[in-house]
């Protein structure tokens, strides 16, 4: 969020009909443009949100990424493929940020094939190194959503009941290469309890309508980049996880963080557990995590240990996920007209002028609707209030 | 104090009841009607309006409204409550739809509606409603006499071979309705003209011998049976006569007023002596078919020609039909089926001798495309639709003609001959422009794109097609739909992409299937190319405007997420047929050749690209790709529902600005789409719809032409 996403030059963008905007605007309520319609759902979206809801925290995540021949398209800058990988990066990171004890893992469909990029884990640097890699790969011919769908089935199918598996397709064709029946493999989907959400690159496709629905995910289409990061940001909350799922107490270690310094004599360079399977980093390391089980050694954290299993955290890790379970009170709406009151908002101090203001029940401040979203969104705080209980 | 308790009471009833009933009561114009929904579209509301003065005038209407916004529960429910209302007004309702699978989309309403019925007024249902769909369930008409709504097919009412059997004995006060009718001159023509191929006559020839063997066997066993029957044709048909004037009957086209009061002719009056008769016709005939080159000729000629050669008067000729029927009859022949040929003839024997006007008679030797081949036919040829359906408008007191294109209204009365007291259109409201009308008239090289006879043969413009499908195939999910102006067109612009190399760069897409002449094969298509676009894998499906798919199949949703119109479907104009009929129209109804064709090519070009849009929730890309689509001559005859959509900006578009438009569209339409998000604009509940300003807002659906 530091930045506006950046704006393609007007020449390169498309055939725009800015001036088909305001006609509906004009003629009326019978036609309702359709960027009123989003936004009302926006809107319900960030209400509805707040019920008690039971979330599953531990998830694992399959994101497919379609590389076929559609993904080279010029829509997005500079093209579907290279603007994807660089959203994801930035989805993996948040995913991390906000989901710490959970896992991803990323597929990728081409000329009829699925193909592991990478395995489910739960350290970021590896799929972050994956995505920069691939940006160099060629887009050919069609995808196969069931080949793919099959490939992040046989891991996830293993999973502990506890956990919320979930599958995220990023779907830039229109159309798919099957060697089966793809509705039977949904029907095996539902009865494994993965949820597979769809976000689509062109246009809706019936197949993915059904996939979703059936398995209970959500399916959205893209209008331009922003949207589509906005869209792909939505997966980073974790779901609502179904009542039928077991609960569980899980074990965790918190391992300390044990700086060795080089003067201490006694402290000998080891290696970490996690350079077991990768190379090229320096293994002999003096310090690091070690597991409250089993003393094996990691530099970084969460990870689960290669030796007993154990998940290991950091207490910071989950308190991140915590504003999950408490998220801060929908703000209560009020038309304009009817708002008495300085015509400015508490957050960004610009003035108020869209239809309807957004007043927080605990402080009863003041904000638009700009703030209102990103305030729900990405602060999960009230502004207004952390300013009252410092000066109380 | 009491009247107050009863006052409050009242109003807590009221709302008891208000909440109990999901479904709505609608006042309509001073009359309560049910309707079986919880939620009705303005639009509806406003066609009932129009019908309930229709109805109130007993005058005839035409009315338009776009399909998928529930047409037919309109109609069924204000035509119940008003026969429920004013059982003397009208007594019965005649509902008449074109296919099968219609007649029974109409019967499912119809039970819903009577459902709701019986629960609201807890009274025994005595509404009897009754479905004519084929022949395997034809049933016998004692019950339609007593039957308040008939749904049967258009012919038991137009085609005067069936309707005689069917519907003959429908009460003045019935309301008719003609659903789909936007074909309904070519119905009325089809039921009136009569093709005699040389196979016809052998068939007759058979007939005719049967009937032969039949009379002399009865002769020798009941000789007092055909006695009877001559005496009673002695008599003439003064029955018939009375009946039609006591208004009993519908009057059958071919059967005209002035036989009845005759008695039939004397040269015809004995078995032995009609079959003769017929033996002698059938020889003339036969005669005729014998030519090298084609003849046309109008009704008296023919007339003239027959009586110098085999001296047939014009009399007898009139009763052929009548006489072959007692005859029929007489001989208590089970199987009518077998005498289909001796029928049919009987049946042109007795319309060209009868109407002088109206019809034309060519005899071709060969078909034009196999002009080596002997084959000639006859072809007896109606040009007048209102011949046919003059006897329902004159009869009945209210005839509803209506379908999701009927543009330009004024053209249907004109050409049926009728005055209506309501001509309307009504428009789809929408809370999101759902359709996405647009005319390609380049492609990107900037050559034009059209189906005109002079380029369409050139290569850059079957290029530019296939370069449009291609495009499109990339960017339209699921399936497509694209209709050619004829067969041949078709199948020349395919094997054309196919030299070219398009055709495998579009399979990269979708896959693609071929409607045939064959129904058989075009229904195995038409399966495959539905799990195609169920299950991921796109398809395409090249069909042809007026062939079956173009007018009896929906693509619904994903079946058609776009229709591609590939040049201007006019009709083949070096028919003589045609010829014939486009003299007629210009000499008896003052239509001008070239406006009757564009009419007919614009309302199956309609028909075409309304395939793909059978609701509010559904959404399709129309292009229509011709550059002379964007005249004005032919914009404006599309339906108002389309036109509304169509602006300046979509006029005249190259393939790339084309996909662009699409794409975004497509993108749009994918956005999510909930119930709540119509309400109040495009779908009413009971206070929405009473609200002040909404009626001001439902006063502007309809257009009165």
């Amino acid at each position: 969020m530091d930045e506006e996403p950046e704006r393609a030059k007007r020449w390169e963008g498309g055939y725009e009909r800015t001036w088909e905007v305001l006609k509906e605007d004009e003629s009326g309520s019978l036609k309702a443009s359709v960027e009123d319609i989003l936004f009302q759902a926006k809107r319900k979206r960030v209400s509805e949100g707040h019920g008690q809801v039971r979330l599953g925290m531990m998830r694992h995540l399959f994101v497919i990424i379609d590389s076929s021949r559609s993904m080279e398209d010029q829509d997005l800058r500079p093209n579907r493929l290279t603007s994807t990988l660089k959203l994801m990066e930035f989805f993996v990171e948040e995913y991390f940020d906000q989901n710490p004890i959970s896992q991803i893992g990323i597929i990728t469909t081409k000329n009829k094939r699925a193909e592991k990029l990478t395995d489910l884990a739960g350290n970021p640097k590896k799929h972050l190194a994956a995505l920069k890699k691939a940006v160099d790969s060629t887009c050919v011919g069609e995808p196969s959503l069931y080949n793919s769908l099959n490939v992040a089935m046989q891991t996830l199918k293993h999973m502990p009941a506890h956990t919320s598996k979930e599958i995220l397709v990023i779907f830039s064709s229109l159309t798919t290469c099957d060697p089966a029946n793809i509705y039977e493999l949904i029907k095996t989907l539902n009865a494994l309890k993965i949820r597979v959400s769809v976000i689509g690159l062109s246009a809706e496709v019936r197949v993915c309508t059904i996939l979703t629905r059936e398995t209970g995910g959500s399916y959205n289409v893209i209008l331009d980049e922003s949207h589509f990061k906005e869209l792909l940001m939505l997966h980073v909350k974790p779901p609502p996880a179904s009542s039928s799922s077991e609960c569980s107490l899980i074990r965790m270690g918190f391992p300390q963080h044990v700086i060795a310094s080089m003067s201490d004599q006694d402290a000998k360079p080891s290696f970490s557990m996690s350079h077991l399977d990768s190379t090229g980093e320096p293994g002999l390391t003096l310090g690091g995590y070690y597991c409250p089980q089993c003393r094996a050694k990691y530099t970084e954290l969460p990870v689960e240990c290669k030796v007993c299993g154990l998940t290991l955290v950091s207490a910071p890790h989950l308190a991140r996920s915590f504003h999950h379970l408490f998220p801060l009170e929908a703000f209560q709406e009020t038309p304009l007209e009817e708002y008495e009151g300085e015509r400015f908002c508490e957050a960004c101090q610009g003035e108020l002028k869209d239809k309807s203001v957004f007043t927080c029940l605990a402080c009863k401040k003041v904000f638009c609707v700009e703030c209102d979203l990103f305030i729900h969104d990405t602060l999960h705080c009230c502004p207004g209030c952390m300013q009252t209980d410092r000066t109380s | 104090m009491i009247p107050k308790l009863c006052y409050f009471l009242k109003l807590l009833v009221f709302i008891i009841l208000n909440n109990l009933i999901l479904k709505l009561k609608l006042n309509i114009d001073g009359l309560l009607v049910y309707f079986p929904y919880d939620y009705i579209y303005p639009e509806q509301y406003s066609y009932m309006l129009e019908l309930k003065r229709t109805l109130d005038a007993k005058g005839h209407g035409v009315l338009e409204m776009p399909s998928g916004t529930g047409k037919t529960i309109s109609l069924l429910s204000l035509i119940v409550a008003y026969q429920k209302a004013y059982p003397l007004e009208v007594t019965k309702l005649v509902y008449c739809s074109r296919t099968v699978p219609e007649i029974e989309k109409v019967v499912e309403e119809l039970r819903k509606l009577m459902d709701y019925y019986t629960k609201q007024t807890e009274a025994k249902n005595d509404f009897l409603a009754l479905a004519l769909s084929s022949r395997k369930n034809l049933c016998i008409h004692p019950e339609i006499l007593h039957a308040n709504i008939v749904v049967y097919s258009y012919h038991y009412l137009l085609d005067p071979k069936i309707a005689d059997l069917v519907s003959k004995e429908l009460a003045k006060k019935s309301v008719v309705v003609f659903d789909e009718a936007h074909n309904i001159d070519n119905v009325c023509i089809d039921s009136m003209s009569v093709n005699i191929t040389r196979r016809t006559l052998d068939r007759c020839q058979t007939n005719v011998e049967t009937l032969q063997n039949t009379i002399s066997r009865i002769k020798e066993t009941d000789a007092a049976k055909l006695r009877e029957e001559y005496s009673r044709l002695v008599e003439g048909l003064k029955e018939a006569n009375v009946a039609r004037e006591t208004d009993m009957y519908l009057s059958n086209p071919v059967l005209p007023d002035e036989i009845l009061q005759e008695a039939v002719p004397g040269s015809i009056r004995t078995a032995e002596h009609f079959v003769g008769f017929m033996k002698r016709f059938l020889e003339y005939l036969k005669a005729r078919l014998r030519i090298h080159h084609v003849v046309q000729e109008s009704a008296p000629q023919f007339l003239k020609d027959i009586y110098e050669k085999v001296c047939i008067d014009r009399k007898p000729l009139r009763f052929c039909a009548e006489r072959l029927r007692s005859l029929l009859r007489t001989l208590e022949i089970a199987d009518i089926a077998d005498f289909s040929a001796i029928t049919l003839i009987s049946h042109f024997a007795t319309l060209v001798s009868t109407y002088s006007k109206g019809f034309t008679i060519i005899i071709e030797p060969f078909e034009d495309r196999t002009p080596t081949i002997a084959n000639p036919v006859l072809h007896f040829s109606c040009m007048d639709p209102s011949i046919a359906i003059k006897p329902v408008f004159g009869r009945f007191q209210s005839v509803i003609i209506t379908s999701g294109t009927l543009s330009p209204l004024d053209i249907y009365p004109r050409i049926l001959d009728f005055r209506p007291v309501t001509v309307a259109s009504f428009t789809m409201t929408l809370a999101r422009t759902c359709l996405c009308p647009l005319i390609v008239g380049r492609g990107n090289d900037q050559v034009a794109m059209t189906s005109k006879f002079e380029t369409r043969e050139d290569f850059a413009v079957i290029r530019n097609y296939g370069n449009l499908l291609l495009e499109m195939s990339a960017i339209v999910p699921d399936g497509i739909v694209a209709f050619f102006t004829s067969y041949i067109y078709m199948e020349n612009i395919v094997a054309s992409w196919y030299e070219q190399g398009i055709l495998e760069n579009i399979q990269r897409n979708k896959l693609i299937f071929i409607e045939t002449q064959d129904a058989a094969e075009t229904s195995m298509a038409l399966e495959k190319y539905q799990e195609a676009c169920e299950n991921g894998r796109g398809a395409i499906l090249l069909s042809v405007a007026r062939g079956k798919v173009s007018e009896g199949i929906d693509f619904v949703h994903h079946y058609g997420r776009a229709v591609i119109m590939f040049g201007v479907p006019y009709v083949y104009t070096q028919s003589r047929i045609l010829k014939a009929r486009l003299e007629y129209l210009r000499d008896q109804f003052q239509i001008r050749e070239n406006d009757f064709l564009t009419f007919d090519a614009m309302r199956h070009a309609a028909q075409c690209v309304g395939r793909a849009i059978r609701g509010k929730t559904d959404y399709g890309l129309m292009i229509f790709a011709d550059k002379r689509y964007a005249r004005a001559d032919k914009r404006g005859k599309l339906p108002r529902w389309i036109q509304e959509h169509l602006t300046d900006g979509s006029l005249n578009l190259t393939i790339d600005e084309t996909v662009q438009l699409g794409k975004h569209f497509l993108r749009q339409m994918a956005q999510p789409f909930r119930q709540e998000d119509q309400l109040g604009l495009s779908l009413l509940t009971l206070e929405q719809l009473q609200s002040e300003d909404m009626l001001q807002k439902i006063a502007q659906i309809a257009q009165q032409a």
